[in-house]
């Protein structure tokens, strides 16, 4: 198992804490199981732009 | 007559849970996660509480993250160390399931410590609701 994990991406490590993160999120604050599978996809798809954008904004300040 | 009825409702959705339910539905949530919601018969909470804290938890060691430890002097680590210490169970097999120790000097260590510290935040949170559940608050 270290093996697998030790070796993601930095986009794999995003998009497995944003995958977990958002279903938890969906679970403790919805109730029906379509409201539920929309809030998932928005807060999943929120966590990965977000993240990217952010990423994006700070590559001058890198160089 | 409509408001009465959701009076009723909500009234007996009170009535049904207890302090002691609660309680102990928090701290079996706590220790196991998804523990306290089986409990109280959540069956599909239970299990996607456990899979997804115990899998962040498990990726944030397997991507040897460090583990923060209570007697730190440092503010921030204490911080750390109460969060990592909502994953429960997990805080304490800690370092029997991360047989090579943590390695923070790279990103994935790095990374590892985060994933592990929002195991143990998502799990309070988590506790928090089996602890709403079981008093009755909260269907």
């Amino acid at each position: 198992m270290n093996a697998l994990f030790s070796g993601l991406t930095h986009f794999q490590a995003l998009a497995l804490f944003s995958l977990v993160v958002s279903a938890t999120f969906a679970f403790l604050s919805k109730r029906e199981a379509v409201e539920r599978a929309k809030y998932f996809a928005w807060a999943f798809l929120a966590f990965l732009l977000v993240a990217i954008g952010i990423g994006w904004l700070m590559y001058p300040f890198s160089q | 007559m409509r408001t009465m009825d959701v009076n009723e409702a909500v009234n007996q959705e009170r009535s049904t849970g207890s302090s002691a339910l609660g309680i102990g539905a928090a701290v079996a949530g706590w220790a196991i996660p998804g523990l306290g919601h089986l409990l109280l018969r959540q069956w599909g909470k239970a299990l996607v509480y456990f899979l997804c804290v115990g899998g962040l938890a498990c990726a944030g060691l397997a991507m040897r993250g460090g583990v923060f430890g209570g007697n730190s002097p440092d503010m921030f680590d204490r911080l750390g160390f109460f969060a990592d210490l909502g994953t429960g169970g997990f805080y304490f097999l800690a370092h029997t399931l991360q047989s090579a120790g943590p390695d923070v000097a790279h990103a994935s260590g790095d990374y590892g410590t985060r994933m592990f510290a929002t195991a143990g935040m998502l799990n309070l949170l988590t506790v928090l609701e089996a602890y709403e559940i079981g008093r009755g608050r909260r269907a």
